[in-house]
């Protein structure tokens, strides 16, 4: 038996194609506008945002927010498959959690720029300082910078031990054509796993262990966020449902842009065997369901809003849903909820033309449910500010595009790299797949 | 210049449950100082070799509760010495709203203890390993399975350690030597 894996780890020795180098400059370019995005804000403060009194959050908790979203689902859906011991763990785990981890990079931007002056960002910890300032622990703020923290460093773990021992087939595939610098760097990063059986045993167990906790983690640090809204005096953000509208709404973004990945991902590394038809199938009816998900979210929201809620709130709903907000709220409707419907169909289901752009616009989708909430919920806010509204400036923008061009060049670099799929899960699952077939 | 001694046997087999016989073989002949190696997990195989991965729970476990003790104790010792803040007559020491930290921080220790602690019960990282230098080694993480029999073990001969290798039917035995 020759290993079935070979092409996976030959996906990430071979030369790169035109294709490959094309993206990555265009990637390149977009890391540019980030860089002049952040210097802008680094040297002239928040101002050149868009953000006043009351729109203080704007553009920034949406697209973090947003992609925090994305980082949640995608790692959820990860755990979940490893928990399940499900078929489609190997196929599209690791790039699921790939995606987390470069969501989790782009959304850690915004919540340190916002701080205006960034460089001081380390005042947010609670260390003894001589001003003898300390964090507040009851503000929903100190929770969401620990929840972060949190996901960062188990989501990075998570998708690392996973990778040890596909790093170390790397390192000895490395080694068996002469590429010993290559070997060396791999071999460093394999930390000397040699495959022993009493390390897979606890390796197994740890792996296992860990998803289980990100579960709980994941679903909390979502609501934690949810928690800084809800904890104002804002009429359309004081609900005790918006953690779940946080999170269930946030679906779509991560399995829409694992959906994407797969479609592009296996066509790009000629992943074909590895991510097989019907890996893609299950992957868009998930999207489907998700999409499903997020609907009810929003016809709960209409229900309860309308139905059970005071006057107060039912104008600030109203506002989102009918008055000047209804194109963002009606767009996050139907791209994030309706849209993924169309999976269900099985002609359009299979085919890369259909899913990759509806997996992409399921998570614009989100983003505008985003916007519906942070900036239109503010248009019934009863403060008594002058409201002067919301227009995002060129440098908002620019963080943006720039961040999704962050999201893009480490996704990229990932699938040339380390293996985009797991390779020990593949052989595992095809040496069971054979005894079955003997038994039978 | 006289050769070191070797590290031991090095057993080759080309299917997991070829492997897992031999490991069952050795371990119902007394061998002590063994190594199985394999490209993806063999259950059976630590079962046979009566490795428990239970210290990776109580790892976990442990660092959960010191976590959120230090955690805890941290929210309290800040908001009730170090800066209390009087918002709207609310007692110092509201412990509910610790608890979402604490729960956070819980976790975090757990994950990462799981999976560091996993890494120290397996002695990793290391440079280097004896079972490095046997014959076609670099198989093991992809499609060959291994047995490796240590010249520490009280049984060790190399007669009779060939003997009994060759007996479980391998691919191949050598002899691991350094360089």
């Amino acid at each position: 038996m020759s290993d079935v894996t070979a092409p996976v780890a030959e996906a990430a020795l071979r030369p790169g194609r035109w294709s490959f180098r094309l993206s990555v400059l265009l990637c390149a370019g977009g890391i540019v506008v980030l860089a002049v995005s952040v210097a802008v804000v680094l040297v002239s403060g928040v101002g050149v945002w868009g953000n006043n009194i009351p729109h203080v959050w704007g553009f920034d908790l949406i697209a973090y927010a947003w992609w925090i979203g994305i980082a949640n689902a995608a790692s959820l859906f990860a755990a979940i498959l490893v928990l399940r011991r499900h078929g489609l763990r190997t196929a599209v785990n690791r790039f699921a959690e790939a995606a987390a981890l470069a969501a989790i990079l782009a959304a850690a931007f915004y919540p340190v720029l916002h701080l205006g002056r960034a460089w001081l960002f380390y005042w947010t910890l609670a260390y003894p300082n001589r001003m003898q300032l300390w964090p507040q622990f009851g503000s929903p703020l100190v929770w969401d910078f620990w929840g972060i923290m949190s996901h960062v460093i188990v989501t990075s773990l998570f998708w690392y031990i996973g990778l040890i021992p596909d790093l170390a087939t790397m390192r000895d595939r490395a080694a068996g054509r002469g590429r010993m610098r290559l070997a060396r760097t791999y071999g460093l990063l394999a930390l000397g796993w040699r495959g022993s059986v009493a390390h897979w045993h606890r390796h197994q167990a740890a792996y296992r262990l860990v998803a289980a906790l990100v579960l709980p983690l994941l679903l909390w640090a979502q609501t934690v966020v949810a928690l800084e809204f809800a904890t104002t005096l804002v009429p359309a953000w004081h609900q005790a449902r918006l953690p779940l509208h946080v999170v269930v709404t946030g679906l779509p973004s991560g399995l829409g842009i694992v959906l994407a990945l797969a479609a592009v991902l296996r066509v790009a590394l000629s992943l074909e065997r590895f991510v097989d038809d019907a890996d893609m199938d299950l992957l868009a009816r998930l999207v489907a369901c998700a999409g499903l998900a997020a609907g009810l979210a929003y016809a709960h929201e209409l229900l309860v809003g309308f139905l059970e809620e005071d006057e107060t709130t039912r104008a600030a709903l109203g506002a989102r849903v009918l008055g000047q907000g209804a194109p963002a709220y009606w767009g996050a409707v139907l791209l994030s909820a309706a849209l993924p419907q169309v999976l269900w169909l099985d002609g359009l289901r299979r085919r890369a033309l259909v899913v990759v752009p509806v997996g992409i616009l399921a998570a614009a989708g989100v983003w505008l449910d985003r916007w519906s909430i942070v900036v239109d919920g503010l248009l019934r806010d009863h403060l008594p500010t002058m409201s002067r509204g919301y227009s995002p400036s060129p440098a908002e923008w620019g963080l943006l595009g720039g961040t999704v061009a962050l999201f893009a060049l480490v996704l990229l670099l990932f699938g040339r790299l380390v293996p985009a799929v797991s390779m020990f899960e593949t052989r595992h699952e095809e040496s069971e797949a054979e005894a079955e077939e003997e038994e039978r | 210049m006289s050769q070191p001694p070797p590290f031991g046997l090095m057993a080759e087999f080309t299917e997991a449950d070829a492997m897992t016989a031999a490991v069952r073989a050795a371990r119902d002949a007394g061998w002590t100082c063994l190594e199985a190696y394999s490209p993806y997990p063999v259950p059976e195989a630590a079962e046979a070799l009566e490795v428990s991965a239970a210290p990776v729970g109580y790892i976990a476990l442990a660092a959960a509760a010191v976590g959120a003790a230090f955690s805890a104790g941290a929210a309290w010792y800040v908001s009730v010495h170090l800066y209390p803040v009087n918002v709207g007559g609310r007692p110092p020491n509201a412990w509910p709203v610790f608890m979402p930290t604490t729960y956070l921080v819980a976790i975090l220790w757990a994950c990462a203890a799981a999976l560091i602690g996993m890494l120290a019960l397996n002695g990793l990282p290391r440079l280097n390993h004896p079972a490095f230098f046997a014959h076609g080694f670099n198989r093991a993480s992809e499609d060959r399975f291994f047995l490796f029999l240590s010249a520490e073990d009280p049984l060790y001969a190399p007669d009779a350690a060939g003997r009994f290798l060759r007996g479980l039917s391998p691919l191949r035995v050598t002899e691991v030597r350094s360089a």
